[in-house]
């Protein structure tokens, strides 16, 4: 389903996109559909950048002495009573080697400060419970998903709109031709020659040739009375080159195909939620939350780690899992199948690098995302995702220049396979980039050679093997020479 | 097509700001702009071309049938149109195979011992370098590749190609001819010595022209020309950029670094010292097995953003350790000029870009962190400038610190792609006040269409 390729992103712009559309072109068409709704307050909501609660001293003033009193106080304050210190708790499921939240406030927590995670059933955002509420006609507003859902639908109904402005344009034009054939055979080729190979070919074009989806719009403002006379255009048989079943093209000419787009859009699914509204009504006191967060590794790891907002428990022993274990855990379990438990760590585990990745962007404030939507490792949003749009696709790439990568041959061919990429798959990834208008960053990692006992470096200090790894970042993008010549 | 473009370049009212953005390459064309073109000499009134809408699907009118004759028919005519030479404006030029000479009526001792030393590899490129050793030779700063030399040097061409020698002769590189007899501006004859030597001729030109075939047999391979890098050099020459040769055109060259910095070492200052008692105070043992961020009471998140930032980065201002080893095939080969530019050949100015030349099918993964780091090290310090740069932080990360263009070729097909180094470590986004809430409005970049599958 294409849905799938719309990540979290973007639920005000697409509601101001559709809410402005819906009002300012087709007021005639937007029956039974909200007008636009009361977006909720993203810059309260997610206020906090990260699922920690930060307790700033008062102003220290020093020619007024009453604000060390209240600094003071302050300090007393915390010491009686320390503020309470919100630690989330989650579980490891090693059959899916992931994270899953199933506390409802820990999940608003960790997706509302720092947009953690995401919801199993959702695009992002853990909104199953209000849609399936919404959908049962229990809940008012409109969730993201039905905003997108809604504007596909317009903008479907847009392009069918154009390819039937286009077809009655060729239309009239194969039935001037056929006058003008009648009128006489000889004068044809005079007639109906627009264009000639040395004249005019600047003059502008006939009005009805091309139909951009403003146009469309445009034209269904234009009433209804005319859709009248095309509904009966259409249906009147005509050329020989309408047949619906004539390969996959015809979506766009075919009368045929669009009566069963409108069907499918106006009769089928009214009937199934009217059926579902009866169903729910019965079902109405037992809605329960079937949703749960699913928190990648690498989130789980920094929130466990880099925050200490969350404790995650074994899913057989309830045991919690220290940052060390949990560390060698999700190393092994990023190799597919993952590692049996005795396997070391090793520097170029792929857990590791996209770790190391994950917490220095993390760190600079970004909020990292995945981007696997995209074909990239990450995406970085400046704040979060309902505020902006996604800049920056980040994709991985492990860097051996450590002399040690080389000394046998076996590890020089070891490190090929690892950092060995396609001019091909760089073309691909940089192209799909371009089309989403975000900048593609190729974010290398040196990866240092293992740790040896002698070397001084305990095993267990995650910051110091952290700190052994380099990042550099490089911004790939396609150089157009024709528009840089100026 | 090339033709068009090539053409439209030099028409006089190509300042037009409309086919900056057009990509001519990026679509399939409507030719019947092809015979809105004017080849004949009014050039007085010529315009640029203006595309027609496309057509997506055949269909049965006769109007569409009609519309794709005439664009048949004005691609037919701009090819069949003849393309004439006024013997007026012919440019002959001569092969040397051996390189620079002098001419042979001159051709005495002393004059070769001159040449000779105008031969030696030291002074491979750099024009100033081999005036400065030899201030007696008003042309001694001909480039030892050149093969081909113009007599009767005028147009356009010449403003920022070839070398003139002390005898007034243009002498060109490789490409240069290539280039010029390609586009039917350059008419390259064979010398005595290539068809059979008939010594008492007074110049070398036997009268016999070159084949494009033999020019490109003579031309490609010598002097470090090969296909892909001609095929670059031609392509961005023919949308009117100025290119010339690097230091790194030769394989065995020594590149020598464009910015020696003066590696500054200062003390830390009063304000690197605060910095890092502050680091001090700030760093705690959480990261051993964290929380990173400690466990104590938060003043600010930007202090947790401190504490968290454990992992190192590269950091492109700091002073080289040593100047970088630049491998072939990732080294600079061009320099690019735009054609806004002003270039002069004697002093020519700091290049726009710098362009390497990568073969797809002999280096077929993608440049590793050292190949394209050291590459990136070899170009000069470019930090982003200015007052827009200072305000918008997408831009400034997307120009980078340093920057290179990879032209990566692939069987004759050239893609361009700008590496930058971007630094986001340096940028610490937490800093930044939060962006307004809107996501429309939150978007420093330019207002553009919206994307598709955000």
């Amino acid at each position: 389903m294409t849905s799938q390729l719309n990540p979290m992103s973007s639920p005000t712009s697409e509601t101001a996109a559709a809410a402005a559309t819906s009002e300012s072109t087709n007021k005639n068409v937007s029956q039974g559909r909200p007008g636009r709704f009361s977006r909720p307050n993203y810059r309260q909501i997610h206020r906090f950048p990260l699922p920690l609660s930060v307790h700033p001293l008062p102003p220290l003033i020093p020619h007024n002495p009453l604000s060390i009193v209240s600094v003071l106080l302050s300090y007393l304050t915390y010491l009686i009573a320390p503020p309470h210190h919100d630690v989330y708790f989650a579980y490891f499921d090693p059959e899916t080697s992931s994270v899953h939240v199933t506390d409802a406030k820990a999940i608003r927590a960790l997706w509302e400060m720092g947009f953690f995670g995401k919801g199993n059933l959702s695009r992002s955002e853990p909104s199953w419970l209000e849609r399936e509420k919404k959908r049962r006609g229990l809940l008012g507003g409109v969730t993201s998903e039905e905003v997108t859902r809604q504007r596909r639908t317009e903008r479907r109904e847009l392009k069918l709109e154009r390819a039937r402005m286009e077809k009655i344009a060729i239309e009239q034009r194969l039935i001037a031709e056929a006058a003008a054939r009648e009128a006489g055979d000889t004068s044809i080729d005079q007639s109906a020659l627009p264009p000639s190979a040395d004249g005019a070919t600047n003059s502008i074009p006939p009005p009805t040739e091309k139909f951009s989806l403003r146009k469309a719009r445009e034209a269904k403002l234009s009433g209804s009375q005319r859709s009248v006379v095309q509904t009966e255009g259409t249906d009147t048989p005509d050329g020989p080159d309408v047949s619906p079943s004539n390969g996959s093209k015809t979506v766009r000419f075919s009368p045929v195909v669009q009566a069963k787009e409108f069907v499918s859009d106006s009769t089928v699914v009214p009937a199934l939620d009217s059926a579902v509204n009866e169903h729910g009504m019965e079902d109405e006191p037992s809605l329960s939350n079937e949703e749960h967060l699913q928190l990648s590794n690498e989130e789980a790891f920094f929130l466990v780690y880099g925050l200490g907002a969350l404790q995650i428990v074994d899913s057989k022993r309830n045991a919690v899992l220290s940052p060390p274990s949990l560390l060698s855990r999700f190393c092994q379990h990023s190799y597919c199948p993952p590692r049996d438990h005795s396997a070391n760590l090793e520097p170029d585990d792929p857990f590791m690098i996209s770790y190391t990745v994950y917490h220095h962007f993390r760190s600079l404030g970004w909020v990292v995302r995945s981007g696997v939507k995209f074909g990239v490792d990450y995406l970085l949003y400046n704040r979060g995702p309902v505020f902006s749009h996604a800049e920056f696709a980040v994709v991985v790439i492990p860097s051996f220049e450590h002399p040690y990568w080389s000394e046998t041959e076996e590890r020089k061919a070891h490190c090929a396979r690892k950092q060995a990429r396609s001019w091909w798959w760089l073309h691909c990834v940089n192209r799909v980039q371009a089309q989403v208008k975000k900048s593609l960053v190729v974010c290398y990692v040196e990866v240092p050679p293992p740790v040896f006992g002698e070397t001084g470096i305990p095993l267990e200090d995650i910051g110091a093997l952290l700190a052994r790894y380099t990042v550099r970042e490089m911004l790939i993008r396609r150089w157009v020479p024709n528009r840089t010549r100026d | 097509m090339a033709d068009t473009d090539e053409a439209a370049i030099h028409l006089p009212s190509h300042d037009s700001a409309a086919h900056i953005d057009t990509d001519l390459s990026d679509e399939t064309q409507d030719f019947r702009m092809l015979s809105n073109l004017s080849f004949l000499a009014d050039t007085s009134q010529a315009t640029l071309p203006k595309r027609g809408e496309k057509d997506f699907e055949p269909n049965p009118t006769l109007y569409q049938a009609d519309v794709l004759d005439a664009s048949r028919q004005a691609m037919h005519n701009a090819l069949a149109h003849p393309r004439l030479h006024n013997p007026k404006n012919q440019i002959v030029g001569i092969y040397a195979p051996d390189g620079p000479a002098p001419p042979r009526s001159l051709a005495t001792p002393k004059t070769l011992d001159t040449i000779a030393e105008n031969d030696t590899p030291a002074q491979t490129a750099d024009a100033e370098e081999s005036q400065s050793k030899k201030p007696s030779g008003t042309g001694t700063n001909v480039h030892p590749d050149s093969c081909v030399y113009v007599t009767n040097p005028k147009g356009q061409f010449f403003k920022n190609m070839g070398r003139a020698d002390r005898w007034g002769r243009i002498w060109l590189l490789p490409e240069e001819a290539l280039y010029m007899l390609e586009r039917g501006s350059l008419d390259v004859r064979w010398p005595w010595s290539a068809t059979g030597c008939e010594d008492g001729c007074e110049t070398d030109n036997s009268g016999i022209p070159m084949s494009l075939q033999a020019a490109y047999a003579c031309f490609i391979g010598h002097g470090g020309l090969t296909v892909d890098r001609f095929s670059v050099y031609s392509g961005l020459r023919r949308l009117g950029y100025t290119l010339t040769r690097a230091l790194g055109w030769y394989d065995e060259a020594e590149e020598e670094v464009e910015n020696p910095e003066s590696a500054k070492k200062q003390g830390p200052g009063l304000a690197g010292i605060y910095g890092r008692f502050m680091d001090w105070l700030h760093s705690s043992n959480t990261t051993a097995v964290g929380p990173v961020a400690g466990l104590g009471i938060h003043r600010n998140y930007n202090d947790i953003y401190r504490k968290l930032s454990i992992i190192p980065f590269y950091d492109p201002t700091a002073p080289l350790s040593q100047a970088p080893q630049t491998k072939p095939p990732f080294r600079v080969v061009f320099y690019v000029y735009k054609p806004s530019t002003p270039f002069r050949k004697s002093a020519p100015p700091a290049p726009d870009f710098r362009v390497a030349v990568v073969n797809a099918r002999t280096q077929t993964s993608v440049p590793t962190l050292a190949q394209l780091g050291t590459l990136l090290e070899s170009t000069p310090l470019d930090p982003p400038k200015g007052e827009k740069m200072e305000r918008m932080l997408y831009m400034r990360l997307r120009h980078g610190y340093r920057n290179v263009i990879l032209a990566v070729v692939d069987q004759g097909v050239v893609s361009y792609l700008r590496v930058a180094d971007a630094a986001f470590g340096k940028e610490k986004l937490y800093n930044r006040p939060a962006p307004s809430g809107n996501k429309r409005g939150a978007n420093p970049r330019n207002p553009r269409p919206k994307p598709k599958g955000r």
